[in-house]
């Protein structure tokens, strides 16, 4: 559903060029960066400035692993940019990430990774292992509302990220179903999702990232390369939902 | 033949339809599904699918049935699951070559320690017996084992039926119903999941074809009931139409409102909730009132390549569960464009049709082969 607007968005999009602004490498399409909603936890914390504590909770790809450390994964750097662009509030990005998790396995975590944390906002990764392992794509749904529904009785703002783009896994995983999933989530929850299947997806087809051919000792250093831009990406959500 | 004469092309033609529509519905992310019925209503083509063959199962079973005796019709409709789980097997061994394949090539670091769909690959030996034993069922290709045990459990129902329909149709619904309040499912390989298909849910709309299919054959006057509800299930119908429609807008172009979107979602599917079956009865009251079985379009030759897919059914169904399959892989292997999902669904969508065709012409031959030495039996 969801994917043939931003499809059709992409398709009759002016000329690339003209749409792509600023560090090349990262940019993406303005429609895969909209984000309608608002954040207002955060955003009294950074208008205090008072400390901000956000916890990222997710799969491997928010441990980093693929890049060598967790100083290459996305939290880290998302922390970096956030504190250079938010300087009067310290912030603190805690990394949550647990490879090869279901999303019922991540809300298991939420009494003990997450709500001691007291963060103001909780960035929830999820999907990949749902769709994997073909857990029943309502129970996913559900799963995700139980936790979206903790979070926000906590008074935590929350935003989702999907799936990571696999050009080579698509003809076998059932992605859409569960990407549906999860984008219905936000949108009935007053969420943003944060499109990474998209923008990774982009970023495949234009053959920003490619992994062919690459040397075994390079994969890690492309695969940081990928978590930064995600991050920046990241990074503008939030400040777009700020504003 | 007189039986094909008498034959109800609705039941064909719908049921052809429905095929075509889970051809294209099974592509992922395929422009053509906006125009399926599940986009304009909460039940999908898999309902239709699954009540047509129940309702034609009585049928054919219960002439064979009331004609030959019962041995024979149960020999017949155990012949016939087994073609289905042969179909089942083909089409595992497939899906593992596409694994497989898939593994040897995959080389980048960052989906390797997420997405190891190849894991079965590791452990043949279970992996394989769970294939035979229909307990592993990999993602697009879940619909058949469910087919199957409702072919296998049949000769029961069918039983059952002609001695008294409401003695199967009450433990059917009421299992039906359980399934919906306790979270009573199928377990499947790898450990913690489920039939995609709650067989123990999806049994009551097949059961409930085979009631109605059986009693026409009886001529009883059940489907009055079907006229009296009409009006109350044109309502439903509607209703649905609009709030599915909205919601189907709303995943498209995000300001156009899904109405009743946090109330009703999800629904679910593996269960067959009760609003999928709930307005998939309204609309089949309403369509069993308006389409005439002597309607003029199902004589037109237009409507031909869909009354033969239907007439084909098992072999149709499971040529496109392999095509979608196909179809999806070009896709993702080369280019998403609009253009190519357009062809790739009209070039499935041909090769089923032509199959359909060809698979007509072989029993035609086939019969008009058998009854020439044997005329004198007439």
């Amino acid at each position: 559903m969801r994917s043939l607007a931003v499809a059709l968005a992409i398709a009759l999009m002016p000329p690339l060029a003209g749409a792509l602004r600023g560090s090349p490498a990262c940019e993406v399409p303005e429609e895969l960066m909209q984000f309608d909603h608002k954040l207002p936890h955060l955003a009294e914390k950074l208008q205090t400035h008072e400390p901000v504590k956000i916890v990222a909770i997710g799969g491997a790809s928010t441990t980093g692993l693929a890049a060598g450390s967790s100083d290459f994964a996305y939290p880290h750097r998302l922390q970096e940019i956030l504190a250079r662009w938010y300087p009067f509030s310290p912030i603190t990005v805690v990394n949550r990430g647990v490879p090869r998790q279901t999303a019922q396995q991540m809300l298991d975590r939420f009494p003990t990774d997450v709500i001691p944390e007291d963060p103001v906002l909780v960035i929830w990764e999820t999907g990949t292992t749902d769709a994997v392992r073909g857990v029943e794509v309502d129970d996913f749904a559900a799963t995700l509302q139980s936790g979206i529904d903790e979070l926000k009785a906590h008074g935590i703002d929350i935003i989702l990220v999907d799936m990571q783009f696999s050009h080579s896994t698509m003809t076998i995983i059932d992605f859409e179903r569960y990407l549906n999933a999860l984008h219905r989530a936000g949108d009935v929850n007053d969420l943003d999702v944060f499109q990474r299947f998209e923008l990774m997806r982009f970023w495949s087809e234009q053959n920003v990232f490619n992994f062919d051919g690459v040397a075994k000792e390079e994969r890690a250093s492309l695969a940081a390369n990928v978590y930064d831009c995600i991050a920046r990406k990241l990074a503008e959500a939030i400040r777009v939902a700020l504003r | 033949m007189p039986a094909a004469q008498s034959r109800d092309l609705r039941l064909d033609f719908f049921r052809g339809l429905a095929l075509i529509f889970i051809f294209v519905d099974h592509i992922p992310e395929n422009f053509l599904s906006y125009f399926t019925i599940q986009a304009v209503q909460f039940y999908d083509a898999a309902e239709v699918f699954i009540f047509i063959s129940g309702y034609t199962a009585a049928l054919v079973y219960g002439r064979t049935l009331a004609l030959q005796g019962p041995p024979y019709a149960v020999a017949r409709i155990l012949s016939r699951a087994w073609q289905l789980y042969i179909a089942h097997i083909f089409l595992f061994v497939i899906f593992t070559a596409e694994v497989s394949y898939t593994v040897t090539t995959f080389n980048n670091p960052m989906y390797y320690d997420e997405m190891r769909v190849g894991d079965f690959l590791d452990e043949p030996h279970i992996a394989i017996g769970k294939a035979l034993l229909l307990q592993f069922q990999p993602t697009f290709f879940d619909i058949l084992p469910l087919y199957i045990i409702l072919l296998a459990i049949f000769p029961i129902v069918l039983l059952g039926l002609r001695l008294q329909p409401l003695i199967v149709l009450i433990p059917s619904f009421l299992l039906y119903t359980v399934v919906q309040f306790a979270d009573l499912s199928v377990p499947a390989y790898p450990d913690g999941h489920v039939w995609y298909f709650n067989p123990l849910a999806w049994q009551f709309l097949f059961v409930a074809g085979a009631a109605l299919g059986l009693e026409r054959v009886r001529k009883d006057a059940w489907l009055r009931f079907s006229r009296d509800a009409l009006p109350f299930a044109a309502i439903l119908v509607a209703a649905g139409f609009l709030i599915k429609l909205s919601w189907t807008i709303h995943g498209v172009w995000e300001p156009f409102p899904g109405f009743f979107l946090k109330e009703l979602w999800p629904i679910n599917k593996n269960n067959l909730s009760p609003v999928r079956l709930v307005t998939f009865f309204a609309m089949l009251a309403v369509v069993a009132a308006l389409v005439r079985n002597d309607a003029a379009f199902l004589r037109l030759s237009s409507a031909r390549p869909l009354i033969l897919c239907g007439q084909q059914s098992l072999e149709i169904f499971c040529l496109g569960i392999l095509l979608s399959a196909l179809g999806h892989f070009v896709l993702s292997e080369y280019n998403t464009d609009i253009a190519l999902q357009i062809f790739v669904n009209l070039a499935g969508i041909l090769v089923m049709c032509l199959t359909a065709k060809m698979i007509d012409w072989y029993k035609t031959m086939g019969r008009a082969d058998r009854s020439r030495p044997s005329c004198l039996n007439r």
